[in-house]
């Protein structure tokens, strides 16, 4: 769904993990979601798209434990992830798989928005 | 032998006739005529003209009925005044309509058909009857020779059928058999079919649903909105009728729902089997009032969710404009018992700092993003359209106008909402939908976008009645007055070369643009390219560098674009190329 990402500062709190990372596998897909149905250049329609377990290699850790590698799940919501994809993830402390936080995953913020927030 | 007439209003309603066919016009009294005379035949003894027409009209009515009616009041000198008509009458008559007067005065025995139709009187049909389903056309019997005569009910509305204004579809044959086709019959529609004898004669109306066709019927009924007319009654009452009674507001029984933009309240009417209102019908409302029309056929649409276009009440006072109450929240930000999970903050801050410009939108946490990306494609292409439609009334209020279609006129009219500065806010004073880049303080936040968002959201309804998504080119149509455009975006060549030629038409030309991405990303396709998926964004130019040629646009979020465009502030250059494989429509609205 196209509204922005919410608020970092709303967000932050509920991040254990702020890392860089890229997805090297997805390991499995939830059932479909429901298509919503709308006309050909309808947006913001709010459709999403099924949940996803993905392997995450960690590059660099802004907040949390130092890991090299995590089993993360990404909700259903309105992006999807695949091999290859990188960036910025927020990751709540579920265990044993944390949930990715942000409403368009690793596009959700700017790294150096994400760098400054943590500094402040 | 002239027509002697002695009842008066008779004699004045067949001389106009008379007149007219003097004068060389197309005088036909037909069924729908011959029930005015046949009405001053049966007023009197106690039922005033009016009321003899009401009751002749009655919808359900069969001509028999009908009959029964005229002769009920009808004296002596008014027999013979019909008499008259017969034999030594100069208008003519349609066969049906003479039909009707025979039966009245006893010549000939009254035929079965509806007050919609008409009939034979006494020619002697054998029934129409339908058999089978309509895969393979309409078939059936009637009497041998017979003419079918068939029209679409459910797509009449559209145009400016009648629903007597049929085509003949077949002959029947020696043995009464016939099959006939109609041109764009989909399942599900109605069909009114009647058959007519050699000599002119046409028998009872037959109505069908044509079935066989397709797996399922997916063409709702057609709703004729400029023939729905609304006018402020007392008592807060709104009166609706169809405003050309001779032809249907849509097919019979659809159903129809009134929703008070105002107010929120709902009502739904089901039409009668002219495909209009029923007598007297209502709504709760006043001058100036919106009410936004969905309609289903009890398959199509069922659950009203979606509209087919408003109609405003006329008479509201020039300039007396009443604040509307402020649109409530979305859905999503109500607490499980309704009630709103966020509060108001009273913004007073200047409508411009320094006119307007794209930059100055961003969206909220509201899922509109078609507003915002038109705009501030509007503010980038004609920024003095925004500055004229919204105005600080200098106590607090400001009146936005946009425009609506009036299909009574067939032109666009203005609607006055008028606001306050309250918005909804976050717990940290934030705006919590649309709100203006820069200083975001409720004393000198630039309030043009945020308080155009809220008087949209009120002549709407709601935030939640435009927090789903929606069309950009919408939006344009509603604060220009000009029809919205939209163009498919596709990869294939001559698609793009079209889309590229409208582009630099549309900026060339300073013409509104803005651009929708595909409604889902399953296959990961938008992830991390900086363009998100079921989401609008403006068009606020094109550039052709080093032989590539590029859409410059820009995210209504005012943040978030691809890598490589400067400062984040969601404006940025997509390769044509790129541009056609991740947006799926272009819309605009032409000057």
């Amino acid at each position: 769904m196209a509204l922005p990402p919410e608020p970092l500062q709303e967000l932050l709190p509920h991040a254990t993990w702020v890392v860089e990372a890229e997805v090297v596998e997805v390991l499995s897909t939830g059932p479909d979601v429901p298509k919503i149905s709308a006309p050909a250049g309808w947006t913001d329609t709010g459709q999403k798209v099924a949940d996803q377990r993905v392997r995450l290699k960690v590059t660099r850790v802004l907040r949390g434990e130092d890991v090299p590698e995590l089993v993360v799940n990404k909700p259903v919501a309105a992006y999807s992830l695949r091999a290859g994809n990188k960036g910025p993830f927020l990751l709540d402390g579920t265990r044993p798989h944390p949930v990715i936080l942000g409403r368009y995953g690793p596009d959700s913020y700017a790294l150096a928005k994400l760098e400054a927030a943590l500094k402040g | 032998m002239p027509v002697r007439i002695s009842d008066s209003r008779l004699s004045s309603l067949y001389a106009t006739g008379q007149t007219n066919h003097a004068r060389g016009g197309n005088e036909l009294i037909d069924d729908a005529k011959v029930v005015q005379l046949l009405a001053a035949v049966a007023d009197g003894a106690g039922a005033s003209f009016d009321k003899a027409l009401s009751q002749l009209k009655a919808p359900g009515l069969s001509r028999a009925d009908q009959v029964r009616i005229v002769q009920a009041n009808m004296t002596a000198s008014e027999k013979k005044d019909l008499t008259q008509i017969l034999d030594a009458g100069t208008v003519p008559m349609t066969a049906s309509a003479r039909a009707f007067v025979e039966a009245v005065v006893g010549r000939k025995p009254a035929g079965g058909g509806s007050t919609g139709g008409t009939t034979g009187g006494g020619a002697a049909f054998g029934p129409l009857q339908i058999s089978g389903n309509q895969k393979n056309g309409i078939a059936g019997t009637v009497s041998p020779g017979s003419t079918i005569e068939a029209i679409n009910i459910t797509t009449a509305p559209g145009g400016r059928l009648r629903m007597d204004d049929t085509m003949v579809i077949a002959k029947a044959d020696n043995a009464g058999k016939f099959l006939g086709s109609m041109p764009d019959v989909k399942e599900g529609d109605l069909i009114r079919l009647r058959a007519r004898d050699a000599s002119g004669n046409a028998g009872d109306w037959v109505t069908i649903r044509a079935t066989g066709i397709s797996a399922s019927d997916t063409r709702n009924a057609v709703v004729s909105m400029q023939r729905i007319g609304l006018t402020a009654g007392t008592g807060g009452k709104v009166n609706v009728e169809n405003i050309n009674s001779s032809r249907q507001v849509s097919e019979p029984g659809a159903k129809l729902q009134f929703t008070n933009t105002r107010t929120g309240e709902k009502k739904v009417v089901t039409l009668n089997d002219q495909g209009s209102f029923p007598e007297a019908f209502s709504l709760n409302g006043r001058a100036g009032d919106t009410f936004s029309v969905a309609a289903t056929d009890g398959k199509n649409n069922a659950n009203l969710a979606t509209e087919v276009g408003h109609v405003t009440v006329p008479g509201a006072a020039p300039g007396g404009v009443d604040k509307v109450e402020d649109p409530a929240l979305h859905k999503d930000e109500l607490n499980a018992d309704g009630t709103p999970r966020f509060a108001k903050k009273t913004f007073s801050g200047p409508l411009f700092t320094d006119g307007a410009k794209p930059e100055d939108v961003k969206q909220g946490q509201i899922g509109n993003c078609y507003f915002p990306a038109a705009m501030a494609a509007l503010a980038k292409s004609d920024p003095d359209a925004i500055q004229r439609m919204i105005k600080s009334n200098g106590d607090g209020t400001y009146t936005v106008t946009f425009k609506e279609m009036d299909y009574a006129t067939g032109r666009f009219k203005n609607v006055d909402v008028k606001v306050d500065g309250d918005l909804y806010v976050r717990s940290y004073g934030a705006p919590l939908y649309g709100s203006s880049n820069g200083d975001g303080s409720a004393e000198r936040m630039e309030l043009w976008y945020p308080l155009i968002e809220k008087a949209y959201a009120a002549w709407h309804g709601s935030y939640n009645d435009i927090g789903d998504g929606g069309f950009s080119s919408d939006v344009l149509q509603a604060v220009l007055g000009r029809p919205g455009r939209d163009m498919t975006v596709s990869t294939a060549p001559t698609t793009m070369e079209r889309t590229w030629a409208q582009i630099k038409r549309g900026v060339d030309a300073s013409w509104p643009i803005a651009a929708g991405t595909h409604g889902s990303s399953t296959d990961g396709l938008y992830t991390n390219t900086g363009v998100y998926a079921d989401h609008a964004y403006s068009v606020i130019g094109y550039e052709e560098r080093n032989g590539e040629r590029y859409v410059q646009l820009r995210n209504p979020w005012g943040e978030s674009e691809p890598a490589g465009n400067g400062a984040n502030d969601g404006v940025f250059s997509l390769k044509l190329a790129d541009f056609a494989r991740l947006y799926q429509t272009l819309m605009w609205a032409e000057g």
